[in-house]
């Protein structure tokens, strides 16, 4: 090979180094989620890489039940449903714990030619019925969501109730907790199907609209087309009025002081309980939780995104900040009606320029079909990432319960170092053991494992996956993976020539206007949240819409992944901070405590000198 | 007639005088100031006023004579013809009533401004000029930083001499007419105006001069007097800004090693360095950028049409329009469409774009 060509490459994922203590990672996956000598070639001509959106850190063999999902979910959609013409899907592989995936294109003409007829009459259908399939869609997310909720973990009883027995129901406990678990498993599967049904043709109806705008108007930014399109009733934004308005209340009944004195959040609600009327506040606190704190603190899809309602730091320390401004006089409602009429105004200026009735025309249309596409394309995050998983994670550390109760583990959190399919079996083995009184396998079997597993993991956890592995297409097609990752052709080659660990300079996405520098704040774990400091510039492998708390004491943000659609560029940019996304290797390149200066208007963040003001 | 002359006329208290009597950049600035602009007070020295003088020496007569059988490619006789009328014109004597009026106008300058012997910009302002498709721009004159009646005086006679320049009598526009012919003389006025003392000063054009894109307004604004971007001898430093949202798109920072200024030892406008630290920053913050395209915008919004404007921010942070014009270059050419003749709904275009994905089969 020669240098050019080395150049022209990344790495194979095959040459990959299993970092020292990890040795035998592969254990803790299924083998279809692996590399495998049958396959390398096949592998070796792909590109992959790596999904830091989704699964920043090494994913817990749990969590796998997220990536297989939407391996299936979305991939069905492109290849078997719509037959996106020119699109294979997206595959997946985990290579030192991390996921990478990889985008497949279709090049034979006539098979595009084909998937093209199917995928017009079967997309039109979509768009044509849009509102109602949406109105439907919502029924069906909220009544998933209320059978997950209704399923319950509890630990099998030394005795049957005597109602087992008087209702001649013929089925006890151990059925109940094996089907239980089923339907769990059913149910977050039934959930990712529905987050995929009107997904890619949501976005690509918004980014054609944007793409007839970036013609019309050379240079339109992506924050301006959004704002022609995005409605005010996005329930992203619900979980922070919530905080408002708990804000307000507080402030009406004379609770700030205490708000603002206590710390710990457990102490707040104690203290707020003591005082008069604190139970109003309490009751409107529990009010608002269900479903809006079913916030995550992450993308939704690992375990370890804590959601608000299992933390209130987050949103405690949000509304600190709305109590401090209340106090000094502001307003701190969201100007609906202003953004309102700032769509109103910007989308009727741009439409005046355009040259002719016929452009006119197909603004007026796709502006439209935009609109109508938009609430989906905002909303099923909450309904999915947010509302859905953050259930269901508690629902598994339910059932991480019954596995303590029964010595199987020591902690509920160990039963995410299990694969689903190993949970059936040591469910399995558990109803044995209880039904035949031995008590199982389980209590000698499952913590070795367990420990083994949390040292590899930890190994892993200090690898840092490169941005991308394999050979590049001549052109990346994939339509999602330019939609949602923002991967094109130009950012890999991007890559290929910035893989330089000392480099001073990174290129993104320009995500949200404006200059700010400031000292770097490398997060790597929502947990790091906690220590970001004012001014501070959050340095991220990416950012979820829960941190808005910690945004209004930013002076910046700057994330490894992300593209124009990622769930976090439409908060960053309700909260005016300048933002870069897509840098790849940002939070390889930036120390904590570094001065950097973040450029959102041109997408470039630079290291400055190190502690230099 | 004679109690209808207007000699001299306010851009604030035009009295139904228009562009006839102005000229188009003072007839522009009338308007300007009627719609609330902030304009530098100026006063036109009319159309009316130049043919008293030119009817007091008989001048189209002597036009006449000179132009006649002038071969207009042969440039060496043009520059000759030129220079003798401008001789003639320089060392005529003026019209009594035309010297008061002027003077007292510019007195009343001096006056309002609270600055005996006031810097004034004495600029020509033609009747064809601005107005038709053809821009004039260059061809006519400005002197700055005049300070006096006298030098007004005799700035005057040279924007009249201007209008024999080299570069005119050879401007024939597109019917192959030449502006000057003895035959009838061009209405020429004008203007004089404060100078604003400027930090910096520029163009702007209300649409990309690049492109004709008309959701955009660029700017081009150097250290000091404007000269520098209108004679193109300072590189500029340019900022591209949405229109719609006034957003700061683009800016293009250069080095200004030069600006120009008044030389305090010469008495006159002239290149003078520029300390290295402020020509290395942008002449104008993200602000005042943002400030400028806004009043451009209201300007285009009032003329409805797009337009090139040349203002100045002064010593104190000021902004002050100098000038405004109609933009002569993408004007006459037909609008791009962005369809073209594709039809078709929004589905169709969006399944166009999917196909897209795959290199070209789409639309």
């Amino acid at each position: 090979m020669s240098p050019t060509d080395a150049a022209r490459t990344f790495p194979s994922p095959h040459s990959v180094e299993t970092p020292p203590g990890a040795e035998g990672w592969q254990e803790l996956y299924p083998y279809y989620t692996l590399l495998s000598d049958a396959t390398k070639d096949e592998e070796e001509r792909e590109l992959w890489f790596f999904d830091g959106m989704h699964n920043p850190s090494a994913i817990y063999p749990f969590d796998t039940i997220m990536t297989e999902n939407w391996w299936v979910a979305c991939n069905q959609l492109t290849t078997r449903v719509w037959q996106i013409p020119p699109s294979w899907g997206i595959d997946h592989r985990i290579i030192n714990g991390y996921l990478y995936i990889s985008p497949r294109g279709v090049s034979d003409p006539q098979q595009i030619a084909e998937r093209a007829e199917h995928f017009a009459r079967r997309a039109g259908h979509y768009y044509t019925n849009w509102d109602e399939i949406y109105d439907n869609w919502i029924a069906k997310a909220e009544d998933c969501i209320g059978r997950l909720k209704a399923i319950e973990f509890t630990p099998l009883p030394d005795r049957e109730k005597e109602e087992h027995v008087t209702s001649h129901r013929g089925l006890y406990s151990s059925y109940d907790l094996l089907t239980s678990y089923d339907r769990l498993i059913e149910n977050l599967f039934e959930m990712g199907a529905y987050h995929f049904e009107m997904l890619n043709l949501g976005y690509g109806a918004y980014l054609t609209f944007k793409e007839f705008c970036q013609q019309a108007f050379p240079g339109i930014t992506d924050q301006t087309v959004a704002r022609m399109v995005a409605g005010i009733d996005i329930l992203l934004f619900r979980p922070d009025d919530e905080v408002r308005k708990l804000a307000r209340l507080a402030v009406e009944l004379g609770l700030a002081d205490l708000v603002r004195d206590t710390a710990d959040a457990d102490a707040l609600l104690a203290a707020i309980g003591a005082a008069p009327r604190g139970d109003e506040w309490l009751k409107a606190l529990e009010e608002a939780k269900d479903p809006w704190f079913w916030y995550s603190t992450g993308a939704g899809y690992t375990h370890t995104d804590r959601a608000w309602i299992d933390d209130l730091r987050l949103p405690f320390t949000a509304m600190r900040g709305y109590i401090d401004k209340l106090e000094a006089g502001e307003d701190i409602a969201r100007p609906l009606e202003r953004v309102l009429e700032e769509r109103t105004r910007i989308t009727a200026e741009y439409r005046d320029l355009l040259a002719t009735d016929g452009d006119r025309e197909a603004f007026d249309d796709l502006v439209q079909l935009a609109r109508t596409v938009y609430p989906y394309v905002e909303n099923h995050n909450f309904y999915v990432e947010h509302w859905h998983h953050s259930i269901f994670w508690s629902k598994v550390r339910e059932l991480g319960d019954v596995f303590v109760a029964h010595g199987f583990l020591a902690d509920r959190e160990d039963i995410f170092l299990l694969h689903r399919n190993e949970i059936h079996s040591a469910l399995y083995d558990l109803i044995v053991g209880w039904a035949a009184g031995t008590g199982g396998r389980g209590p000698h079997y499952w913590p070795p494992i367990v420990e083994g597993r949390r040292a590899k993991l930890e190994a892993l956890r200090g690898w840092t996956p490169p941005p991308a592995l394999g050979t590049p297409p001549e052109a990346i097609t994939e339509p999602l993976t330019i939609m949602l990752w923002g991967i094109t052709t130009e950012s890999v080659q991007e890559w290929l020539g910035a893989s330089d660990p000392d480099a001073l300079e990174l290129r993104g996405v320009a995500a949200s206007p404006g200059k700010a520098r400031g000292p770097a704040r490398v997060v790597t774990d929502p947990e790091q949240l906690h220590d970001v400091q004012r001014g501070d510039i959050l340095v991220c492998r990416v950012t979820a819409p829960s941190w808005a708390p910690v945004f209004s004491r930013l002076g910046a943000a700057v994330s490894d992944v992300g593209g124009i659609m990622a769930h976090t560029a439409i908060v960053s940019r309700e909260y005016g901070l300048p933002a870069v996304v897509g840098t790849g290797y940002g939070t390889q390149t930036i120390k904590t405590g570094q001065m950097i200066e973040v450029d959102g208007d041109t997408g470039i963040v630079r290291i400055l000198e190190e502690g230099a003001v | 007639m004679t109690t209808a002359l207007r000699t001299v006329v306010w851009i604030d208290r035009p009295e139904g005088a228009g562009a006839e009597l102005l000229g188009g950049k003072l007839g522009s600035l009338v308007e300007m100031t009627e719609a609330g602009f902030d304009v530098p007070p100026a006063f036109g020295i009319t159309t009316d006023a130049f043919t008293v003088f030119a009817e007091s020496i008989d001048l189209q007569r002597i036009v006449k004579e000179r132009c006649a059988g002038l071969d207009l490619d042969d440039l060496q006789a043009v520059e000759r013809v030129s220079a003798e009328l401008a001789k003639v014109i320089e060392e005529a004597e003026l019209p009594r009533r035309l010297v008061a009026d002027i003077t007292a106008a510019y007195e009343q300058l001096e006056q309002k401004t609270g600055t005996p012997g006031l810097p004034v910009a004495v600029r020509s302002s033609g009747v064809s000029e601005d107005l038709e498709g053809a821009s004039f721009a260059g061809q006519y004159d400005t002197y700055l930083w005049v300070c006096g009646i006298d030098d007004v005086l005799a700035n005057v006679r040279r924007c009249w001499s201007g209008v024999f320049g080299p570069q005119v009598l050879t401007y024939r526009p597109q019917d192959g007419v030449p502006v000057v012919d003895g035959e009838t003389l061009p209405g020429m006025c004008v203007g004089v105006q404060q100078m604003v003392q400027a930090r910096a000063a520029g163009v702007m054009f209300t649409l990309d001069p690049l492109n004709g894109d008309r959701s955009k307004i660029v700017l081009e604004g150097c250290w000091g007097l404007g000269e520098g971007v209108v004679k193109g001898d300072v590189t500029p430093d340019r900022f591209r800004v949405d229109k719609v949202t006034l957003e700061l798109l683009a800016s293009e920072i250069g080095v200004q090693a030069q600006e120009y200024g008044f030389d305090e030892a010469t008495r006159e406008v002239a290149l003078l360095p520029v300390e290295p630290q402020r020509g290395e920053r942008p002449c104008l913050s993200d602000e005042e950028v943002v400030a400028i395209a806004e009043l451009g915008k209201r300007i285009e919004r009032h003329r409805g049409v797009p337009m090139d404007m040349e203002w100045a921010v002064d010593q104190d942070g000021r902004l002050h329009l100098l000038q405004a014009r109609p933009e002569t270059v993408w004007a006459g050419k037909p609008v791009r469409s962005v369809t073209g003749e594709a039809g078709g709904g929004a589905v169709d275009r969006v399944v166009a774009k999917f196909l897209s994905f795959g290199g070209g089969t789409g639309q």
